[in-house]
């Protein structure tokens, strides 16, 4: 399976969201991480064929998606930004609504329906209203809805806004679970969202994709980029205007501060082992403050 | 088809627009009861009008006419001429009711052989009248002409159709004036409006267009699902009017009286030059406003599937309903030049008495088209054009 952008642009009125995206996708998770406004929702639209790019193209298998039309949408459970309901529906009626559209056949889609909303916690809640749901409860019924048809291509944007840490850990484990042999996109802004089941990692800012590599990569660019130096509490506030930091910690009566930063800071600096979120503030935070300044 | 259920409850088969078909069911039964109650004072006037007036029912008899001619004078010197006026001041007169209509009945007996005045601007009418024109045709050497034949048609059609003949047909006209004028187009057309107009509309203000847009059926057969449901719906509303104005319409008095009569009998199609009983004109017309709310409906789905929120196509959709009642009422220079608009235009084409009531004939291409033929032609394009328009317009649809 192989899912290609090829030199996607997008603009809203004179404003250019999507500056040129060109990458391809196999199977496995991946994620796109980028800060709100970059761009996220506006590709993941045009992967789901909900909105067309002004430039380029997205092949599926070769083949242009829009020319493939209803054939390419078979493949596809989408997740949307904001899940919308109708008034008068009850979870069930949505999920079966869903399936309606899908074209899924009546007594797949009833097991499949039974299935998935014991899997995303919903089964005792499927015969009341929609609207009545918690958003967390409206995320999950949407997460069911994606996954019905057993797409090959999943997309979720923003999958765990509103879900409490357990049930993002519940959502992490169906997802890894579910992408065997299969394409997931899974949009966040939320660093630890994907950096246990992501195989490749795509940092989005701008309208350009800037970075495709996994999560292992990224730890090892941030060797040596990280640092936890201790200072006195009275010059923390100074020092947040000149350095990016990902961390602080009282110890001792002095403040343990984690430093995002190329050179070894003063002060008795100590390297310090990165994570994934180090790197996502050192390429949205770090580089572009250097840059500008 | 489940698709199609869920976009019928959607669209119909939910608690608020139940709640609204409810509503309008008891409007439209008030409507049907307070039009025939008011006909013609209580039930004793229409029982004594019914049985004063079979005598009075069959061909012209020139003595009853003089008969109701005295009295008409009497009345009219009171109440003045309009008739509707003295309608409503002689209520409970049945007698004074019949004299006033046979004398009307006798107008038009004279208008049927001598014809309408040379100034009028309506279809020309009348035997005599044709006779004359015909003559001037001949005299002119124009016998190939399209009005020749067009006026030989009228005048043979005349001849068939005979001298009308009086009969009591009150409660049919009250039927038909529920049916055929303007009333009905608020009455049915612009709660129609609201019910038809979220069928897209709603998706895009409530969000779902997400969901649809991005799934094998969403734009294809989600179409066909929606336009059946909208079919079924404006089927539902139009039938809900129609059974409960005539039920109500009819209920009150016990009484179908005038249904094997000649439409040409009921004064506002005394002119029509089609050949149906009273009762075939009801299922005529029934037929005719199942059709025309259809179209509508087709009209009102494309305009919502290019719409943001229900009351902007509600709003565009009333619009187009009545743009022609605006153009007719800018005056002769704009109907001239724009006839079609105005002929063919939804408010007109969608009054039975506009279609049925008069012999409107079109050129087209050197044949002559009748209106109601002309009409279905003209309205299965607009909604051939507008069921094109909307598959296409969701083929291409983004958030
Ligand atoms: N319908 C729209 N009209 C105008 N601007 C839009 C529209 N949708 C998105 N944008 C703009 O495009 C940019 C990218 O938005 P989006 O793709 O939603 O970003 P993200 O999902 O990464 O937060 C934002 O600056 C946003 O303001
Ligand atoms: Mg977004």
């Amino acid at each position: 399976m192989e899912l290609n952008f090829e030199n996607i642009t997008k603009s809203y009125k004179n404003k250019q969201v999507l500056k040129g995206i060109s990458l391809t996708m196999g199977t496995g998770v991946y994620g796109l991480l980028g800060p709100n406004g970059a761009g996220k929702t506006t590709m993941i639209r045009i992967m789901a064929d909900v909105l067309r790019p002004e430039k380029g193209s997205v092949t599926y298998n070769g083949n242009d998606i829009y020319a493939a039309g209803d054939e390419y949408r078979a493949n596809i459970g989408y997740l949307p930004q904001d899940v919308s309901f109708y008034d008068d529906f009850t979870g069930r009626d949505y999920l079966e609504y869903s399936a309606a559209l899908k074209g899924m056949e009546k007594k797949r889609a009833k097991e499949r329906i039974g299935e998935l909303a014991r899997s995303v916690g919903l089964s005792d809640d499927l015969n009341k209203k929609c609207t009545a749901y918690s958003g967390g409860m409206q995320r999950r019924l949407g997460i069911a809805q994606a996954l019905l048809d057993d797409p090959k291509i999943l997309i979720l944007d923003e999958p765990t806004s509103g879900l409490d840490p357990y049930e993002r850990i519940k959502f992490r484990n169906i997802i890894s679970a579910y992408a065997k042999d299969r394409l997931v996109l899974l949009s966040t802004h939320i660093v630890s969202d994907v950096e246990q089941i992501a195989a490749q990692i795509m940092m989005m800012e701008h309208g350009i994709i800037q970075h495709v590599k996994t999560c292992e990569e990224y730890i090892r660019m941030m060797e040596g980029r990280v640092w936890l130096v201790n200072m006195p509490a009275e010059q923390l506030v100074d020092y947040q205007n000149r350095a990016v930091i990902s961390n602080v910690r009282a110890k001792d009566g002095c403040m343990v501060v984690r430093v995002i930063e190329d050179a070894k800071p003063d002060g008795g600096a100590v390297q310090a082992v990165p994570t994934l979120e180090d790197a996502y503030l050192y390429l949205f935070n770090y580089l572009p403050e250097k840059n500008g300044r | 088809m489940s698709l199609f259920r869920f976009e019928l409850r959607k669209l119909l088969l939910n608690k608020k627009t139940l709640f609204l078909l409810i509503c309008l069911l008891i409007l439209y039964s008030v409507v049907g009861l307070t039009s025939t109650m008011f006909l013609i004072g209580g039930n004793d006037s229409y029982r004594a009008y019914e049985e004063a007036a079979t005598d009075w029912e069959g061909t012209f008899d020139s003595e009853k006419a003089a008969e109701a001619e005295k009295i008409y004078k009497e009345v009219s010197a009171r109440y003045g001429t309009d008739a509707r006026m003295i309608a409503r001041s002689v209520k409970d007169q049945p007698e004074i009711i019949l004299a006033v209509n046979y004398h009307a009945y006798a107008e038009r007996v004279d208008e049927y052989w001598i014809g309408t005045p040379p100034e009028s601007t309506d279809e020309p009418y009348g035997i005599a009248l044709l006779q004359d024109k015909i003559a001037e045709l001949e005299r002119r050497g124009q016998r190939n002409s399209l009005e020749y034949r067009e006026f030989s048609a009228s005048l043979q059609r005349l001849e068939e159709l005979g001298e009308p003949q009086f009969a009591n047909t009150l409660l049919w006209e009250n039927l038909f004036n529920n049916w055929g004028e303007h009333m009905m187009q608020f009455l049915l057309f612009v709660p129609l409006t609201f019910v038809i107009a979220p069928v897209f509309a709603m998706e895009r203000s409530c969000g779902m267009d997400n969901l649809i847009l991005s799934s094998r059926n969403g734009r294809r057969k989600i179409v066909t699902a929606k336009l059946l449901s909208v079919l079924v719906a404006s089927t539902v509303v139009v039938m809900l009017y129609l059974t409960a104005t005539f039920i109500f319409g009819f209920l009150p008095h016990g009484s179908f009286h005038g249904w094997d009569a000649a439409i040409q009998s009921i004064p506002t199609y005394a002119q029509s030059m089609f050949q149906f009983k009273v009762w075939q004109l009801a299922a005529i017309g029934a037929a005719w406003l199942i059709f025309t709310g259809a179209v509508y409906s087709l009209i009102i789905c494309f305009i919502s599937s290019r719409m943001k929120s229900r009351i902007g196509t509600a709003g565009v959709s009333l619009a187009v309903l009545f743009v022609n009642v605006a153009l007719a009422a800018m005056g002769d220079t704009v109907t001239q030049r724009l006839g079609a608009l105005v002929d063919f235009g939804l408010a007109n084409v969608t009054m039975i008495k506009e279609v049925f009531g008069g012999y409107k004939a079109f050129n087209v291409f050197g044949m002559s088209v009748g209106y109601p033929v002309m009409a279905i032609f003209i309205l299965g394009i607009f909604a051939i054009l507008a069921v094109w328009g909307i598959y296409r317009g969701q083929k291409n649809r983004t958030v």
